[in-house]
């Protein structure tokens, strides 16, 4: 099975530096800002300053007259457009059979606002400075309303509600499991272990700004948006949705995008604005956000709350789960939002584990806060994370090894392909093997003689690690496209609807490409985000990439060289049978005549299109975090961090690495200092900047072992499973089962995210007093 | 941002005479607090005066008993001039730590001090090492200098020229940094100076940097760490936000404390 590595290693090189990176540092890359469009006009929006309120008049009078100012859009304009009902994915039935309900959200708002960032006004301008400039001189009559921001008080009854479409701000209910299987597993269960598992609300933060550039052909009826994305397919179907308009009268472009992490698969009520700013006005109108802007209207991740509860028998055999999920999806519902932590977690409720009794509840909620969406992960984070803190949990609980008491309930490596309890199919895993070989490099059996180490420099050690899995997304478009258009000079142009936010695909395909026709991945060329080319594709995200487009790569290069078979035979004047391909030239087996890709290409077109559907495959993994508390501070430092992961073959380890190094930085980010905070009662965003909001800092995880456990995946003939996400669904659990591991001892109750210095401070103060 | 002149000034002459008569001017320096703020339309100033670059605000001297550091010195060139690692070595490392290095190589000592930020680092510094003030118009000691909470006795036009530091018998600066913003959640600056021994404290004061006069007597009695964990900070006159209760950051205080006597008394 190790054909896949070394055959890819022979080609690419699987440490490879990646191809993008000379452009991207040298300042090459072309972001959504910088397109400048003929002619362009310049956007700012006026957002609400309040929480909840209803609008009582809007006077853009002054804002029309000022200079500058070319156009001044509000509520009335967007109503009157019918750009009022986003699209919404969250289609299938819920408990009862009942459907969702889904509130209208006017691109601007209309008759009342939800959040502090809602949209109010546009105002379009020859500057930008002169559009921001004029939304001050807009006057806003409001009466404010009560807010709610809590997702446990906003489904409580009498508290403020959101929309007259959703009674009790509750927009859907879902079950799934046995309910009464459950029931009788907690009823012969010799303990039971029940946490709190709060996922704290976070901002993606992309280190690119979003923005966005619209023109409008009055001729044609058309659309062209510049906008960063995670696959442009996924943008127009979004901003079709919203507008009415027909999908081929929109096309989105887009380059390189700065970052990612869900919050670009979005098609912005900002974004459907400016096309119809850019409609009415007849210029094409482009906007830039600002940080502080982004931190109020950017989707935000997680916010995800859970109460879990595990059954055991007396040798701490799991015997049933049941969990209670309410996620807050905050004032409106972006398309995606609600369907990741209603789907993903149902797909891995078991975890790694043969626990048979499973039963949860979900429940959509809505508060006056900004919008939420998927978040690296989207919600596979979230269930590894209340499944993995019960099971330790349960293990300090019974006295019982951490390590055995996952050992006694992994699913064995032979029971693969193993059907859930809630009907997923794990194609392949050991997840014995990767235990094992994380807790050899982690040292686990030297950890007690570090411990007594640390304990003499006063400070408080811990190790905690997670064992999980999750499932990687088939997508929502029935196939992936690749397509290759070869050159005279025998260097490949490779198109894909995916699309990299920095995860490197670019190299990765080419290096598929380039393994399968034999050739340097230095000759193919990857382009992204050319709407022109009509592909069919799902956007990168889930995890998906390298299981849909990625092995479509490899599909596309093989039916090149069928393709160009016969044409090179016609060439060799011999017939097919006797053309032999290899490292790009077709050689006639019956002369000593060849003729290159490149040769061929030079005669006449050579484009072909691979396609293919690929289903989820089940990345997994195990992460071992060791940490040190200085308890006179609360300071924590993690001071070794070690991941085995399978996530099948892997085509770039130095991708790879960078990829977890990333996903282990933002689990640091969750779990020590990122959290969005609003003020309970004003609803106002308390932690609205880089100097409050506490992004994760190069140095602050100074010791990462990356390592791979690897059963080869059996979806997708490369055996690649996906690895974008893992890192953040086992990072949450490791890191925090070390912080209790290292609490614990002293009467330290578990804790809620984030751990920042400050609470484990105060944590450590009230254990020593209680005493 | 709202629209405004920016003036490069010439000289400081010119800065102040510009400052002195338009009351809505502001001066330019680093433009680390200054920047940020206009950025959030919350200052709408007239004009932008840029002394940054005057040859009257530059220059490290160290020279009868006295370290002199121009005003528009940015943060990177103090932490890394030999002549203050040489003088005050605590202060190149108070340099050192502050913000990030995109902060120290725009922010300036000046611009630090004259904004009194309570969570800068340098206040804690002049406090402590009994600096002078030296401006466009007179020698402000640093007991008058620091008025509270982004507050000091600056006058409308006047300008710190530079800051004259004693050289101390010896030094030390311990620090908790904010984790996203890097300002101090508490410092503290110990300084054993020809005026005894001084504590000073930044960051977690409610009117800004001041004096910890009961570790100052602790520590006169023979500097160690010992006698700082003696001390009970009263939590009373301490900032409290999102990012710590008063007892948290008291806590840090003494926390820094019993870490800079330790570093000054050679031990742990």
């Amino acid at each position: 099975m190790d054909t896949h590595h070394s055959h890819l290693f022979e080609v690419g090189g699987a440490k490879l530096a990646r191809l993008e990176d000379l452009r991207l540092i040298k300042g090459e890359g072309r972001y959504a800002a910088d397109w400048a469009l003929p002619n362009q006009a310049h956007a700012a929006f006026l957002r609400s300053d309040r929480a909840h309120a209803k609008i009582l008049s809007v006077n853009t009078d002054a804002a029309r007259k000022a200079k500058g100012v070319l156009a001044v859009l509000t509520g009335e304009d967007a109503v009157k457009a019918g750009y009022v009902k986003p699209l919404s994915m969250l289609t299938f039935a819920g408990k009862d059979g009942r459907k969702a309900s889904i509130p209208e959200r006017p691109v601007l708002a209309h008759g009342r606002v939800r959040f502090v960032g809602d949209l109010v006004a546009l105002v379009i301008a020859e500057t930008a400075l002169q559009a921001q400039d004029a939304t001050e001189l807009i006057e806003v009559d409001y009466e404010d309303l009560p807010a709610v921001v809590s997702p446990r008080a906003t489904l409580e009854p009498g508290a403020p509600q959101l929309h007259d479409n959703v009674p009790g701000n509750l927009c859907f209910e879902q079950e799934a499991g046995d309910a009464a299987a459950v029931e009788a597993a907690f009823a012969k269960a010799a303990h039971v272990t029940k946490l709190r598992l709060d996922v704290t609300r976070v901002a993606p933060n992309p280190m690119e700004p979003r923005a966005c550039a619209v023109a409008f052909d009055a001729a044609s009826g058309k659309f062209t948006v510049h906008s960063p994305v995670q696959g442009i397919n996924m943008m127009r179907m979004q901003l079709a949705a919203y507008t009415g308009v027909a999908d081929d009268k929109i096309e989105v472009i887009a380059r390189d995008v700065g970052g990612g992490f869900g919050q670009r698969s979005i098609g912005y009520p900002e974004y459907v604005a400016l096309m119809l700013g850019a409609k009415t006005l007849g210029r094409p109108v482009k906007w830039v956000s600002s940080r502080s802007e982004g931190f109020l209207s950017d989707s935000h991740g997680r916010a995800n709350y859970i109460d879990g509860e595990l059954a055991l028998d007396k040798d701490g055999s799991f015997l049933g789960m049941r969990i209670d999920w309410i996620a807050d999806l905050g004032a409106y519902l972006h398309p995606a939002g609600p369907v990741s932590p209603m789907r993903n977690p149902v797909t891995c409720l078991n975890g790694v584990y043969k626990t048979q009794a499973l039963y949860g509840r979900w429940r959509v909620a809505l508060t006056n806060t900004v919008p939420v969406s998927a978040y690296r992960g989207a919600a596979r984070p979230e269930i590894a994370f209340a499944i993995e803190r019960l099971v330790d949990e349960a293990a300090a609980q019974m006295k019982i090894d951490p390590a055995e008491i996952r050992r006694r309930n992994f699913i064995p490596a032979d029971a693969f392909p193993y059907k859930t309890p809630t009907g997923s199919v794990y194609d392949i895993a050991d997840f014995h093997g990767v235990l094992d070989k994380a807790m050899k490099l982690a040292d686990v059996a030297g950890f007690p003689k570090r411990r007594a180490e640390s304990e003499k420099r006063g400070m408080i050690r811990g190790l905690g690690f997670s064992t999980v899995i999750e499932n990687s997304g088939a997508g929502m478009f029935p196939k992936d496209e690749i397509r290759l258009e070869v050159h005279a000079d025998g260097s490949i142009t490779a198109y894909s609807v995916s699309h990299s936010q920095g995860q490197g695909h670019e190299t990765t395909f080419a290096q598929i490409i380039g393994d399968g026709l034999g050739i340097p991945a230095e000759r193919i060329r990857l382009r992204q985000g050319i709407g022109e080319q009509g592909l069919i594709g799902n956007h990168t995200g889930g995890s998906r990439t390298i299981v849909g487009a990625g092995t479509v790569c490899s599909i596309a290069a093989k039916k090149l060289i069928e393709t160009a078979t016969p044409l090179a035979a016609e060439q060799l004047g011999v017939e097919p049978s006797q053309v032999a391909y290899g490292h790009g030239e077709f050689k006639s087996t019956a002369s000593n005549r060849k003729i290159t890709l490149g040769e061929l290409a030079a005669k006449k077109p050579l484009v072909v299109t691979g396609e293919g559907k690929f289903g989820s495959t089940f990345p997994n993994g195990c992460h071992v975090a060791e940490i040190e508390i200085d308890p006179q501070t609360g300071v924590t430092e993690v001071v070794a961090y070690v991941t085995v992961d399978d996530c099948g073959t892997v085509i770039n380890h130095t991708i790879v690495e960078g990829q977890m190094h990333g996903a282990v930085a933002q689990g640091w980010g969750q779990i020590f200092g990122e959290n969005i905070v609003y003020d309970p009662e004003t609803g106002q965003m308390l932690s609205g900047s880089f100097m409050d909001y506490t992004m994760p800092k190069a140095g602050w995880i100074k010791d990462i072992t990356i390592a791979e456990h690897t059963t080869f995946g059996t979806i997708s003939p490369l055996g690649v499973k996906g690895m974008g996400e893992s890192g953040c669904t086992a990072s949450l659990a490791a890191l925090t089962n070390a912080m209790m591991n290292a609490l614990r001892p002293l009467g330290v109750p578990p804790l809620d995210m984030p751990l920042t210095a400050h609470k484990v401070w105060q944590a450590i103060t009230a254990a020593k007093k209680g005493k | 941002m709202y629209s405004f002149q920016y003036r490069k000034a010439k000289s400081l002459a010119e800065a102040g005479e510009v400052l002195a008569r338009d009351g809505d001017a502001k001066p330019l320096s680093g433009g680390m607090t200054l920047i940020p703020t206009l950025k959030q339309r919350l200052a709408q100033p007239t004009q932008l005066v840029d002394i940054a670059g005057l040859p009257e605000l530059a220059g490290i001297d160290n020279k009868n008993g006295e370290l002199t550091i121009g005003a528009a010195t940015r943060h990177a060139v103090v932490a890394a001039s030999k002549v203050v690692q040489d003088a005050i070595p605590a202060l190149a490392c108070l340099a050192a730590g502050i913000g990030d290095p995109q902060v120290r190589n725009r922010g300036t000592l000046g611009g630090s001090v004259a904004n009194n930020d309570p969570a800068a680092d340098y206040p804690a510094a002049v406090l402590a090492l009994n600096a002078k003030v030296i401006t466009t118009k007179r020698e402000i000691a640093a007991a008058d200098f620091f008025q509270g909470m982004f507050t000091t006795a600056l006058e409308p036009g006047e300008l710190i020229v530079k800051i004259a530091f004693p050289l101390p018998k010896s030094a030390a600066y311990c620090k908790f940094p904010h984790p996203a913003s890097g300002y101090a959640m508490a410092g503290v600056f110990i300084a054993q100076t020809a005026d005894g021994l001084r504590v000073a404290v930044t960051g977690a004061g409610a009117s800004g940097v001041f004096r910890w006069t009961e570790a100052e007597q602790a520590l006169a009695k023979g500097i160690s760490a010992a006698a700082i964990e003696k001390l009970t900070l009263a939590a009373d006159d301490i900032n409290e936000d999102i990012h710590g209760t008063r007892e948290y950051r008291a806590q840090l205080v003494k926390v820094m404390a019993t870490r800079a006597a330790a570093a000054l008394s050679g031990k742990k």
